[in-house]
């Protein structure tokens, strides 16, 4: 393992004895541990030239020196500040990163490369507290890492949003946690930075990951967003999710994405943005699976089967006395529907006893009925009798906790 | 709760669906949007608040950072500038009033267009070692100010007869725990209660009826007097009003709200209104004290007790108490906010984690550097025979002397294309601010070498 603090004091020498210093590398962030691509070097009093790895021939650990085909300078300079490519020191090092394994924010206070068969590849970041004293020291104070960091384990983000969009190389592993970690990562890192992994993950788990995040970092994450990634993020995300976001944009901004919308997405979301957001209306989600009375158990398998793909909350299944009325008779578990013989009409092992909230009733009192009745949620039926949605108790929960705690309550339905 | 709702007790049918809750409350007309030529009401949207409403939500980083510079430094400092000359030390804060508005907002807007804190960015963009040297300077300067916040707290008991080596101790113990337990949000509204008592400055500068042709000439004309005191003072007002905390702290609490690159705009009203109206105070703290102390020949300032005589006109005989408790607001504010906002902009630099809802296992940097200031804070304020107003105005002027370094680097990163886009500087804001940053580095280089040149006999300057 060799640290870039140390290779940043090689020098470089060509084979008609010209020397140089490296001033920086570029690599190509694609890969486990990635590689570097070539190195920017600049003598004395000179513009800073790149040269490509493939014109390094050794690297001599011993000398300190790096071992190159030609220093003569011919080859046009470089703008080190403006460079676009990712350049270990400028970018790289003391930059905020995120450790997956310990799924957290950390400093890459050295870097930590491995030379092997000609290739230089970055192997792992060294966040210790030793690191600092060794660089400062020139490695004289400060022993080995105890614990680097594999770079495989480690995404580093640009803090630009629009970069995963533009071919940029990620490691991507990121998207094996799950949508909550994610969010909680987020709210350790700059809003651009968290804006930039939210257009990095996959569309689905992007959408999930929005709409666990606290509102304010869901705002701002938001309107840093492409707008074509955006549309199509709320059109991925629960119908109440997306209808509190969209509720929290400017009005002529709301006005533009609902617009956007998928239509069948759009109708759900309008339909949610009618009711004030302190009513049951406003906490409600109208993603709900319906199935008739007078269907058999088999007959309401398969309806419901059509109707799961989406909602969060199917645990409860409504029975409603027709789907264009949708007039509330009863609810029915999905353990009673396994449990019940296939011949079996709905009506017949239907619970008809139910608690049920208006939508205009305030969001506060409601919710405290919701966890107090130790379900998963309540139906919310409008004063013609028709089922318009149901709050679960996620939505309840946040609106009973106190404010200080609401970030840490762990979500069923999302 | 209303038994208007079914309950469970019967099937739902029609007969039994619930009607309308009793209690509809006003419900908020909405507002009209158009989708996609369908006109719709929505009550769910934010509707964003106009007229007065507007400024009011906007208003908050910016006011709170303004008054931090009115803690129990700032006003040792503008005291003694109104005991000892009058209103001629006005036209100062005018003249600073505007360097604070333009440094305040290039660090707002530092915060706003990269969602990071100053030291963070120094760290990315000049390295460790220049970090590090940042890192030092902001330890110095919060440090003292720290001191100069346990100072008050002691000076404040003292005023109303306790003995400070009782509450100083007291009041450190007391602010770690509730940081450290979580609970100190909850207390905080009393600080900022307490603090209010300074909202009695105003009120007695316009009792004590100074003569407003003077202030107001004082404010406008620049009256230089060629004393090192003067001179002194100068660096001491800067050092006050335009504090390295101020910086770090604005552009913290800028990223903590939220503010977003594209919503910046709006933004600078709350930087500048809570500039304005913190320097409206410091300049009346200078009013009233002058038209109480200086007028009738008492121009050094020796204690909180002289200071306190500053509020006689609008509170008599409970001038001391009424001062007292401002003080004591102010300074246990600052106490508890100064050491946690040093700790976490440090821990910041080097990754480390940081939060009050930390326990000591995982946030071990954090938390011993923040019991690390309030020990030191708090002991260092306790050494006996402290002259207590010399040395809360030294603390402004070393801070003062540490503001250039935190200022170069302020301006660098925001004049830094990748890093700033379109919220680059101005070339009218670059020159502002290098501007205070020479008017700042000039007044310090003619107090040091007074000073200097004093303590080796040559006295180039009058006393």
């Amino acid at each position: 393992m060799i640290l870039l603090s140390q290779l940043l004091r090689y020098e470089l020498i060509d084979r008609s004895g010209r020397r140089a210093v490296p001033v920086d590398f570029t690599i190509d962030l694609g890969a486990d541990h990635p590689p570097v691509t070539g190195l920017l070097w600049r003598r004395a009093r000179e513009a800073t030239r790149f040269l490509p790895w493939e014109a390094v021939d050794s690297l001599d650990r011993d000398r300190q020196r790096f071992v190159v085909a030609d220093l003569s300078g011919d080859d046009t300079p470089v703008e080190e500040s403006t460079d676009r490519r990712v350049l270990l020191r400028r970018d790289v090092l003391d930059a905020l990163v995120i450790d997956l394994s310990a799924r957290r924010a950390m400093r890459a206070n050295d870097l930590m490369l491995e030379a092997e068969g000609g290739a230089l590849r970055l192997a792992a970041v060294d966040a210790s507290a030793w690191a600092v004293l060794r660089r400062l020291s020139r490695g004289v104070v400060g022993h080995d890492a105890d614990e680097p960091s594999d770079w495989s384990y480690v995404e580093f983000l640009r803090g630009d949003p629009q970069a995963p969009t533009c071919g940029v190389d990620y490691n991507r592993r990121i998207t094996r946690l799950p949508p909550g970690e994610i969010a909680r990562l987020m709210e350790a890192l700059p809003y651009l930075e968290a804006a930039e992994l939210v257009t990095l993950l996959p569309d689905a788990l992007a959408a999930d990951t929005l709409e666990v995040m606290s509102p304010q970092r869901q705002l701002q994450v938001f309107e840093e967003l492409d707008e074509t990634v955006a549309i199509r993020l709320v059109a991925l995300m629960a119908p109440d999710a997306a209808a509190d976001l969209v509720g929290h944009l400017r009005a002529e901004m709301a006005e533009r994405y609902l617009g956007l919308l998928p239509p069948e997405c759009r109708e759900r979301v309008v339909d949610l943005l009618r009711y004030p957001e302190d009513t049951v209306g406003g906490i409600m989600t109208n993603d709900v699976v319906v199935v008739p009375p007078s269907a058999t158990i088999g007959q309401a398998v398969d309806i419901i089967r059509g109707q799961v793909a989406t909602p969060d909350l199917v645990y409860y299944v409504y029975v409603v006395e027709d789907l264009a009325s949708r007039e509330l008779r009863g609810m029915i578990t999905l353990r009673t529907l396994l449990l019940a013989e296939v011949d079996q009409r709905v009506a017949d092992v239907m619970d008809p006893y139910l608690v049920t909230l208006h939508p205009l009733t305030p969001a506060r009192e409601a919710a405290q009925r919701v966890v107090d009745s130790q379900l998963f949620a309540l139906p919310v039926v409008g004063a013609d009798g028709r089922l318009l949605g149901a709050v679960t108790v996620d939505a309840a929960v946040l609106q009973v906790a106190p404010e200080s705690w609401r970030k840490d309550v762990p979500r069923v339905f999302a | 709760m209303t038994t208007t709702h079914p309950t469970g007790m019967e099937p739902v049918a029609p007969a039994t669906q619930p009607p309308r809750p009793p209690e509809l409350r006003r419900i908020s007309p909405g507002i009209r949007i158009n989708i996609r030529g369908r006109s719709v009401r929505l009550r769910g949207l934010r509707r964003t608040p106009s007229g007065p409403l507007r400024w009011l939500a906007i208003l908050g980083p910016g006011i709170i950072a303004g008054s931090a510079g009115n803690d129990a430094g700032g006003i040792a400092t503008y005291s003694q500038a109104g005991a000892k000359f009058g209103y001629d030390m006005l036209w100062v804060i005018v003249l600073i009033t505007l360097s604070l508005a333009v440094v305040q907002e290039m660090s707002a807007r530092l915060g706003a267009a990269t969602g990071r804190g100053l030291l963070d960015l120094i760290r990315e963009r000049f390295g460790i070692g220049w970090s590090l040297f940042a890192v030092g300077i902001v330890l110095v300067a919060n440090g003292v100010l720290i001191v100069g916040e346990f100072i008050g707290i002691g000076a404040a008991v003292e005023l109303l007869g306790i003995s400070r080596y009782v509450v100083i101790p007291g009041a450190a113990v007391v602010l770690w725990y509730l940081v450290v337990k979580g609970s100190y949000a909850r207390v905080e509204k009393v600080f900022l209660l307490m603090a209010l008592g300074f909202l009695a400055y105003p009120v007695s500068a316009i009792l004590a009826h100074p003569q407003w042709g003077a202030v107001a000439r004082g404010a406008v004309v620049p009256t230089i007097h060629f004393s090192s005191a003067y001179i002194l003072l100068f660096v001491g007002l800067l050092g006050t009003t335009i504090t390295p905390y101020q910086q770090i702290f604005q552009q913290s609490a800028v990223v903590d709200k939220g503010v977003a690159r594209r919503h910046y705009g709006e933004e600078r009203i709350d930087t500048y209104v809570g500039m304005v109206l913190s320097d409206l105070m410091s300049a009346f703290m200078i009013i009233a004290t002058a038209a109480t102390l200086h007028v009738v020949g008492k121009t050094n300032i020796g204690s909180a007790a002289d200071a306190a005589q500053a509020l006689e006109p609008v509170a008599g005989r409970f001038a001391a108490a009424l001062f007292a408790v401002g003080l004591l607001g102010a300074s246990l504010l600052a106490g508890a906010v100064l050491p946690l906002a040093t700790a976490f902009s440090v821990s910041e630099v080097f990754g480390f984690p940081k939060g009050v809802n930390l326990d000591f296992r995982r946030g071990k940097f954090f938390l011993s550097l923040f019991t690390v200031f309030v020990i030191l804070g708090a002991v260092l304020a306790m050494i006996p025979g402290l002259p207590v107003i010399q040395a809360l105005v030294w603390i402004q002027v070393l801070n003062g002397i540490l503001l250039p370094v935190i200022l170069v680097f302020i301006l660098l990163l925001v004049n830094d294309r990748r890093l700033m886009g379109d919220l680059r500087n101005t070339r009218l804001y670059n020159v502002l601010g290098w501007g205070t940053l020479t008017l700042v580095s000039v007044a310090i280089t003619i107090m040091i070498s007074t000073q200097l040149l004093g303590a080796v006999g040559v006295h180039v300057l009058g006393g």
